[in-house]
């Protein structure tokens, strides 16, 4: 059957063809690209897995570094000699803290952030307290984790 | 061949006698304010010199976490004329920043961005982010501690916009973190992404600035004389490179930047640290801010509101009809002291202290 006329002209036709085509194709290249560009985020750790040996014998009121994933991690051993752990990042804009022995004190050099031994932000910007960790010891793993983690190594 | 000959030869093959035409009818207005005009020349050179200066360091530069720093202190120790080179590129950076910011209050001051010239003022804008990103990027291939502090409270800072944030932070980052991923990212922009993006916007820029020609101020219409450009402008602004270049050499050669220890993600960030001088109005505005505002992240609140501050400024130019129909008004003066003063002021502040 051939119409008389129709409601799209020729030209509408393949316009909306031509620049369909174009439209879409530049959409899959950009989501292609994108999808490219940005990163598959990778996830802090749950748990980590440290040797006793290194940190169980640290000096009363110090602290010694561990990586927590790409992340600073302090075990910190308080003056009456509890060990503890937590992450050693500021809650403000993510710098490194250092502790301060003399203050009892974690700073943050970055905009002078202030936390008590038990993290509690005191003084300056931050506004969270510091993330504590729990820990404990499994044979001769210590083991760093997550508050609320269940943990459990292969025994294997 | 001759020179003669030369010229024979191209002129048998292109027409250039329109161009020739165009550069010699090319005026600019002569008045009171008009020193202002040379600062866009200024940065013109030494963007110049930031391409020449830092193709050469490229040669030699190793974009790796491990080994970046160290390739950093070879160039400026070990290879002939590299610390000159790298001096140079610092503080031609410096300077290009320093009269960008120049170029741009001027610009707001005078009103050069109303109609017909809005797109002048975007594409400048836009060349404005791009050279501070610049600046950001390449203080970062560094690698060494403070650089490394500075892009995780830069990054960081992003990251507390609501909604786009996580996705800007992990783009620029390409990662949760601050990491080596991030320097190959930041040298990807600082060599690659930000040169193409910078003379194509560049070359719109002064596309669009030969087509309106230079702006007069309102307040010197009808009292302006015109100069050509050929010669007198553009020797003059040759002249001014000139003392431009002297500056920059001589702070190189005074004053070459420091170097300091290799970036370690799991040490605490140096005593004091601050970010580069054109980060601190934003780093001082930051600290105005509580921890917490109504139960709310200070950092948030005060992140979105230099947002918005930093969008109106953009986009001013659309806000001030006034000028757009050629009358003074006093309200976007005020602004642009405003904002002028406030930059200015917080800069030092975040200097001094």
């Amino acid at each position: 059957m051939k119409l008389d006329y129709s409601l799209v002209t020729r030209r509408t036709f393949l316009n909306t063809l031509f620049g369909g085509w174009l439209g879409t194709f530049l959409a899959g290249s950009l989501y292609a690209f994108f999808r490219f560009a940005f990163p598959t985020l990778g996830k802090e750790p749950d748990f980590v897995v440290l040797n006793p040996d290194d940190f169980l014998n640290i000096p009363a009121n110090s602290t010694k570094p561990f990586a927590w994933g790409g992340k600073l991690g302090l075990i910190y051993k308080k003056q009456d000699n509890t060990l503890h752990a937590l992450k050693g990042v500021c809650s403000h804009m993510e710098c490194n803290v250092v502790y301060k022995p003399e203050e009892k004190k974690f700073y943050c050099p970055c905009h002078k952030g202030w936390f008590d031994e038990n993290g509690k932000n005191i003084e300056g910007p931050p506004p969270k307290p510091l993330e504590f960790f729990d820990h404990r010891l499994e044979g001769d793993k210590l083991l760093v984790y997550r508050k609320g983690v269940q943990v459990e190594l292969p025994t294997a | 061949m001759s020179c003669r000959k030369l010229k024979k030869w191209i002129s048998d093959r292109y027409d250039l006698e329109p161009l020739r035409e165009l550069a010699g009818s090319k005026t600019v207005p002569v008045h009171k304010h008009e020193i202002w005009y040379y600062t866009g020349g200024i940065v013109l050179f030494l963007f110049a010199v930031q391409f020449i200066t830092g193709m050469a360091l490229a040669f030699y530069y190793v974009p790796y976490f491990e080994q970046a720093n160290k390739s950093v202190v070879e160039i400026a120790t070990k290879l002939n004329m590299g610390w000159f080179f790298r001096s140079l590129h610092h503080w031609g950076a410096q300077l290009a920043i320093f009269v960008l910011f120049v170029h741009v209050f001027s610009t707001l001051l005078l009103k050069s961005y109303r109609k017909p010239r809005e797109l002048v003022w975007v594409s400048g804008f836009l060349l404005l982010g791009i050279s501070i990103f610049f600046g950001l990027s390449g203080y970062f291939l560094l690698w060494d501690e403070r650089a490394f502090a500075a892009v995780r409270v830069a990054t960081g800072g992003a990251g507390n916009l609501p909604v786009l944030g996580g996705f800007i932070k992990g783009f620029l980052r390409g990662g949760i973190d601050v990491t080596g991923e991030t320097l190959t990212r930041f040298y990807a922009f600082h060599v690659s992404v930000l040169p193409l993006f910078t003379l194509t916007l560049m070359g719109v820029h002064l596309f669009l600035v030969q087509v309106h020609g230079m702006s007069v101020p309102l307040s010197q219409k009808g009292r302006e004389g015109r100069v050509p450009f050929f010669p007198n402008v553009f020797y003059r602004d040759l002249m001014v490179w000139l003392v431009v270049l002297g500056i920059v050499v001589t702070l190189a050669v005074l004053l070459p930047p420091e170097i300091g220890n290799k970036a370690d993600p799991l040490a605490p960030p140096p005593e004091g640290v601050k970010p580069e001088w054109y980060f601190l109005f934003l780093f001082q505005t930051l600290k105005l801010f509580p921890g917490e505002i109504l139960g709310l992240n200070g950092e948030t609140i005060a992140v979105v509101l230099i947002s918005l501050a930093i969008l109106f400024f953009f986009l001013i130019p659309f806000f001030d009809r006034k000028s757009s129909r050629e009358e003074k008004g006093r309200l976007f003066t005020w602004i642009g002291a405003f904002y002028t003063l406030y930059f200015v002021v917080m800069t030092i502040i975040g200097f001094l202290t």
